[in-house]
């Protein structure tokens, strides 16, 4: 138990806290709240929607590809996240265990990779995949993402350079190849910061808009965060099916980061600064 | 003392059995390596460092001697910047570390956590049997399948007692035990020359002393040559057939440890081996080397120094180790029995130490240390003493160059 006089101290600090929270949770609240608000009562200021409808959620379910744009979520996610970790984890392997040509240039690239803001690659990717015409496919929707795997590499190679260098040593000793030594000693020790990784990256996909507006407009391919649009139409907004579409587009990756917070927070603890 | 720089061979990419005239050339033999890491001094630069075949070789020196360089440039985790590497007379200078037969314990045992024991000391055997699944292995002991890598990962396991651990993980080892699977790790493939980088040096001073103990028994069994880097002479003087004292990266001498104990090569090996260190002090001679004086000390020899008056230098640098050092009453030193050391000093410190007492003692302007044994008396703190040292104990060596000057026995 805490001291007394240590107590107002706690009390500011817990103070802002909550304060901080409020403020993040706020607009939760609100579009949870008013998704099940009919259109009637859409713009009452209550945050508490009540009467209670479920009018919103049936018309997301019936009139609203739902269940494909969350297919085609997935797909994206767990494409763009198989290939960054694809490319990540030999690139973060290379970039701290071997020795070649070159080699503090390409982490520089990487560094410089991480300050480009994303926006500023969607018209040369946009020219890419039309010219591949990979308009309106997954492969186009995909692809032009592994250019976020920058961080990806400086997470993994954080954590590479933390092994101790004996371990590679070791690995050389007993005659393990580069390949060997990423498979049989690197990999199984790199599995946590993997994991989390993956999650980062998944849900970081999984809530991407606007590329997905541009490459996949369509319903057939578009996600779902891409999707929700659907509903700001030229017969003016849906505010109530909007709302409804968009907390159950986020109950996926709400569900996903309760079960792994932990890791992700673990993740970027061990990673550390450098 | 000759500067001549060893030829370096142009043909070094060959990696062909390059037979060398040298007869003692098997063993490990580092010939004219320098390595150097882009400092101004290099880290390492023997014109000739050699491990004798069978041999269990302990290369001793301070932190950043050189030691753990030359021990990875033999290990080919470093490739010297100059010079060659040859083992059993075969130029490995270009093979990599897992083809030359070599195996190494490191400091910190480098276990591969997320393997048992048994998978940690499997591991070589596993990937060579995945690289020529159909060779046999070196020794024709059959082909390398797994009841045959079973049978040698238990047989290693068992050597080092580690029988009933198999199936742990390092997590649930202790230092000891570690330090083991290591061992058994770097045993199990038959390496020709087992490198151990500081294996001791993770474990406390009670195990330490077991291991040691483990090492040298397990080199009488293996037979094969091993290279044991430390910062710790006594462990040094305690375990090695061989001794290579290193300094600034180069070879100050080489040999038993009782001749790098009682013929040091220079003062910085004589202070280096030895605990306490050897008691050095310059020293001048009025009458061609026969006598030495100095303010509480004097050098009474039968035979002159050799050439001493002849060069032109006067002064010499004596050294004498505490255990040598005999202590008297206060009146001997003007009547000097036999041949050697007297020096006149007041006890400063005196430390008891179980077996011996080392008494620190001061005088004009210097200091030194005896060790007497414990069983007898010693003096008190302040006390006035005379040490003798006789002739023969007594080591010394030219100012100028740190040579050792030839034997004043009596």
């Amino acid at each position: 138990m805490p001291a007394f006089d240590r107590w107002p101290r706690l009390i500011g600090r817990h103070a802002v806290l909550l304060l901080t929270a409020a403020v993040m949770l706020l607009p939760l609240v609100w579009a949870l709240g008013s998704s099940f608000k009919p259109s009637t009562t859409i713009f009452d200021m209550s945050p508490v929607p009540l009467p209670a409808s479920l009018e919103n959620y049936r018309t997301v379910f019936s009139a609203f590809p739902l269940w494909r744009m969350l297919l085609n979520t997935f797909v994206t996610a767990a494409g763009v996240t198989a290939l960054q970790v694809l490319v990540a984890v030999p690139a973060a392997y290379a970039l701290t265990q071997l020795t070649f040509r070159g080699q503090r240039f390409a982490l520089g690239l990487v560094a410089v990779a991480l300050l480009v803001p994303v926006q500023s690659l969607i018209i040369p990717a946009f020219l890419m995949i039309s010219h591949l015409g990979w308009r309106d496919t997954y492969p186009g929707l995909i692809v032009p993402q592994l250019s976020g795997c920058a961080l990806a590499v400086v997470l993994l190679r954080n954590h590479l350079r933390a092994l101790p260098p004996n371990l590679f040593h070791a690995a050389a000793l007993d005659g393990a190849t580069a390949g060997e030594t990423l498979r049989f000693v690197v990999l199984p020790l790199l599995r946590p910061a993997l994991s989390a990784v993956v999650l980062l990256v998944f849900i970081n996909t999984w809530n991407e808009y606007l590329w997905p507006t541009l490459a996949a407009p369509s319903p057939k391919h578009t996600t779902i965060q891409a999707g929700l649009a659907l509903f700001l139409n030229q017969e003016g907004p849906e505010y109530g099916p909007l709302l409804a579409a968009s907390i159950l587009a986020t109950v996926p990756v709400v569900a996903v980061y309760l079960v792994a917070s932990r890791r992700i927070a673990d993740a970027f603890l061990h990673a550390g600064p450098g | 003392m000759t500067d001549q720089m060893t030829a370096v061979p142009t043909d070094l990419g060959s990696g062909a059995g390059v037979a060398d005239p040298d007869p003692d050339a098997d063993g490990l033999l580092l010939d004219g390596v320098v390595k150097t890491y882009g400092g101004a001094r290099p880290a390492l630069d023997v014109p000739r460092l050699h491990v004798p075949a069978g041999s269990f070789t302990v290369l001793v020196g301070p932190s950043g001697c050189g030691k753990s360089t030359a021990l990875r440039v033999s290990s080919g985790l470093e490739t010297p910047t100059r010079g060659r590497v040859l083992l059993g007379g075969v130029d490995v200078t270009s093979t990599p570390a897992a083809g030359r037969g070599v195996a190494m314990v490191f400091q910190d045992f480098a276990l591969y956590p997320h393997m048992t024991v048994e998978q940690n000391v499997g591991f070589g055997l596993r990937l060579e049997a995945r690289h020529r699944p159909r060779r046999g292995l070196r020794g024709g002991a059959g082909p390398l399948n797994k009841a045959e890598i079973r049978r040698r990962v238990t047989g290693a396991c068992e050597l080092l007692g580690l029988g009933g651990l198999l199936e742990r993980r390092p997590a649930q080892l202790s230092g000891g035990e570690r330090q083991r699977v290591g061992l058994a790790r770097a045993i199990v493939r038959r390496p020709r020359v087992l490198l151990l980088d500081e294996p001791l040096s993770a474990l406390d001073a009670q195990l330490r002393q077991q291991a040691r103990a483990e090492l040298v028994r397990l080199h009488r069994e293996l037979g094969n040559t091993v290279v044991m880097v430390t910062h710790d002479q006594l462990e040094a003087l305690a375990m090695g057939t061989h001794l290579i004292v290193m300094n600034g990266g180069r070879v100050a001498q080489a040999g038993p440890p009782t001749d790098v104990y009682h013929r040091p090569a220079d003062p910085f090996v004589a202070t280096f081996v030895g605990s306490p260190p050897m008691n050095i002090a310059p020293m001048a001679t009025t009458d061609a080397g026969r006598t030495f004086d100095a303010p509480g000390r004097r050098v009474r020899l039968d035979h002159p120094v050799p050439g001493l008056g002849a060069s032109g230098s006067s002064t010499v640098l004596l050294g004498w180790r505490p255990g040598d050092g005999v202590i008297g009453g206060p009146a001997e030193a003007d009547r000097p029995s036999a041949p050697g050391l007297a020096v006149e000093a007041t006890a400063d410190v005196v430390e008891f130490a179980g077996d011996a007492v080392v008494v620190h003692l001061t005088g004009d302007g210097m200091r030194a240390a005896v060790t007497v044994p414990a069983r007898g008396s010693w003096p008190a703190v302040g006390d006035r003493v005379t040490v003798t040292v006789p002739a023969e104990r007594l080591h010394l060596f030219d100012p100028a160059d740190g040579r050792r000057l030839p034997a004043v026995g009596a």
